[in-house]
């Protein structure tokens, strides 16, 4: 059963299936991987960068 | 035809069992993207070099014309957002967001017109003008449509976005040298062919955002748990109009907050490699100092989201009164930190300062949703977002005018800042007075439903009139 702390509108709770597929779990997964690989490249090159300071 | 009708907001509507966590990548797929504003630096001294390549040539552009690229950014960013603010409620976050992609992506290959052309006006129109527009309608859509999607966390949904304006120097800087380093040649500093990819590349990672972003189903409301109420800012829960709202003392109170929070930090921001330096000397090398700056855009990223949430528990006028407070009391003990030589004192003092100053611009959206509704929220911020047009130049002056005004009448470099440290205290005071007065917004400037295409405030001749 889907008891979502996420949320559905109230359309949608009354035809939205009962389980949640494992499609949308990988569209979760690889729309925060899309953003989160980049960001995480550039907060590492500024922490590399940022131990100059403390040399 | 296709496109243009996906674009719709009714097309941008979410499905039956639509999962809202995946909106925030939307909103920082545009944000990281338009966050790279903040990494135009990297261009400036290529820029001023492009004919003379290793030294400037007598017709290379001057560093301080180059400078105002930045500066006519981001006015036009507080512009486009006072301008299409409204237009983006009506025509839907999908639209705004591609408009905003293909002004952004667009403004770096005229831009990179101009560079190859060596015409200063093409790369102002491209960067600063068609890109600005970008910023601005980039900047207030995701917020807008992240608020509708978390009314139970409206400070964290709104933060983990502007976080990514916050960041994306961090993804902008390490790329565009990178993209120079790669097309350099004997001819040529690469500047215009980096333009060009950065211009495509962003474009196609705006567009993942404008693919997935969806707004709920009117009347949706988080399910499990109950939406907390809205702070008691607006008697009674009601929206207001954003033709209304600049009749309410409210929104010019939270106007001067903006405005004073983002002055004081914003010119200390533009200054600090040199500041350090200044204020340690035989210290502080330049690469250390460059680690600093590093520094303190990864608080400023970290405050956005940090601050922001906390706000959620707190309230935002309590988390206001911390940034003013916090944040004078901290600028006018660095001066201390620096005559005691105390380096690693003075980095931390900065860094809560710059968290702070970050918080700032990512508390405002929650505390705007809070005194006005959701209705017209991203419109309201639009129109808010003008303080920092105003305090993107007026802070970089200041400062810089505060420091030649002392240096001029012998005044050591080392203490010069001292006098710019308490200034921007006092600013920060005023910003504590300004929001210690935002109070309920009167129930005569709400209208009685949320319904943006329909609703007119009370006593315009509206059908609530």
């Amino acid at each position: 059963m889907t008891t979502p702390r996420d949320g559905r509108s109230a359309e949608a709770r009354a035809v939205e299936p009962s389980v949640p597929t494992r499609d949308a779990g990988w569209k979760l997964v690889g729309s925060w991987l899309v953003v989160g690989i980049p960001a995480a490249w550039g907060v590492t090159q500024v922490i590399v960068k940022s131990l100059a300071l403390f040399r | 035809m296709a496109l243009l009708s996906f674009l719709d907001r009714d097309h941008s509507i979410a499905a039956a069992g639509f999962n809202r966590w995946r909106v925030p990548p939307a909103a920082l797929a545009i944000h990281l993207s338009i966050g790279q504003a903040y990494a135009f630096s990297v261009f400036n001294l290529p820029l001023s070099r492009l004919r003379g390549l290793t030294a400037p040539a007598p017709d290379d552009w001057k560093l301080t014309t180059i400078g105002w690229i930045f500066s006519v950014a981001i006015v036009f960013l507080g512009l486009s957002a006072f301008t299409f603010g409204r237009w983006l409620e009506q025509a839907g976050p999908r639209k705004a967001m591609f408009a905003s992609a293909c002004c952004f992506g667009g403004g770096f290959i005229v831009a990179a017109a101009g560079v190859q052309l060596h015409q200063f006006w093409l790369v102002m129109l491209g960067y600063g003008v068609i890109g600005g527009i970008g910023l601005g309608l980039g900047y207030i859509s995701p917020v807008s449509t992240l608020i509708k999607w978390f009314p139970d966390r409206p400070g964290m949904a709104t933060g983990l976005a502007i976080m990514g304006f916050g960041g994306g120097a961090m993804i902008g800087s390490p790329l565009g040298v990178a993209l120079m380093d790669h097309f350099r040649s004997a001819q040529s500093l690469g500047v215009a062919e980096a333009f060009v990819v950065m211009g495509a590349a962003y474009f196609l990672f705006m567009l993942f955002g404008v693919f997935t972003v969806r707004l709920p189903t009117a009347g949706w409301t988080p399910a499990g748990a109950g939406v907390p109420s809205r702070r008691p800012i607006v008697a009674a829960g009601g929206d207001v109009h954003v033709d209304q709202v600049i009749r309410t003392p409210q929104f010019w109170l939270l106007w001067t907050v903006l405005l004073l929070n983002v002055t004081a930090g914003i010119g200390v921001l533009g200054q600090a490699s040199p500041m350090i330096q200044e204020m340690f000397p035989g210290t502080i090398s330049a690469g250390a100092a460059a680690g600093f700056v590093g520094l303190l855009s990864l608080a400023n990223m970290l405050g956005r989201f940090g601050w922001s949430s906390l706000s959620d528990s707190i309230g935002r006028r309590r988390t206001y009164m911390i940034y003013f407070a916090l944040g004078a009391v901290l600028y006018a003990g660095v001066p201390s930190t620096g005559r005691s030589g105390q380096v690693v004192l003075f980095v931390l003092f900065y860094a809560v300062i710059m968290s702070m100053y970050g918080g700032g611009f990512a508390t405002i959206p929650a505390y705007l949703r809070d005194a006005f509704g959701t209705m017209h929220v991203g419109a309201i911020h639009g129109r808010l977002l003008t303080a920092w047009s105003l305090a993107g130049v007026a802070g970089p002056v200041l400062v810089n005018y505060l420091r030649e005004y002392q240096i001029g009448h012998g005044v050591a470099a080392r203490d010069a800042y001292a006098v710019t440290m308490y200034v921007m205290a006092a600013l920060l005071i005023g910003g504590f007075a300004a929001n210690w007065f935002v109070g309920p917004v009167a129930a005569e400037h709400q209208v009685a439903h949320a319904d943006m295409e329909d609703a007119l405030p009370v006593g315009t001749g509206g059908r609530l009139a």
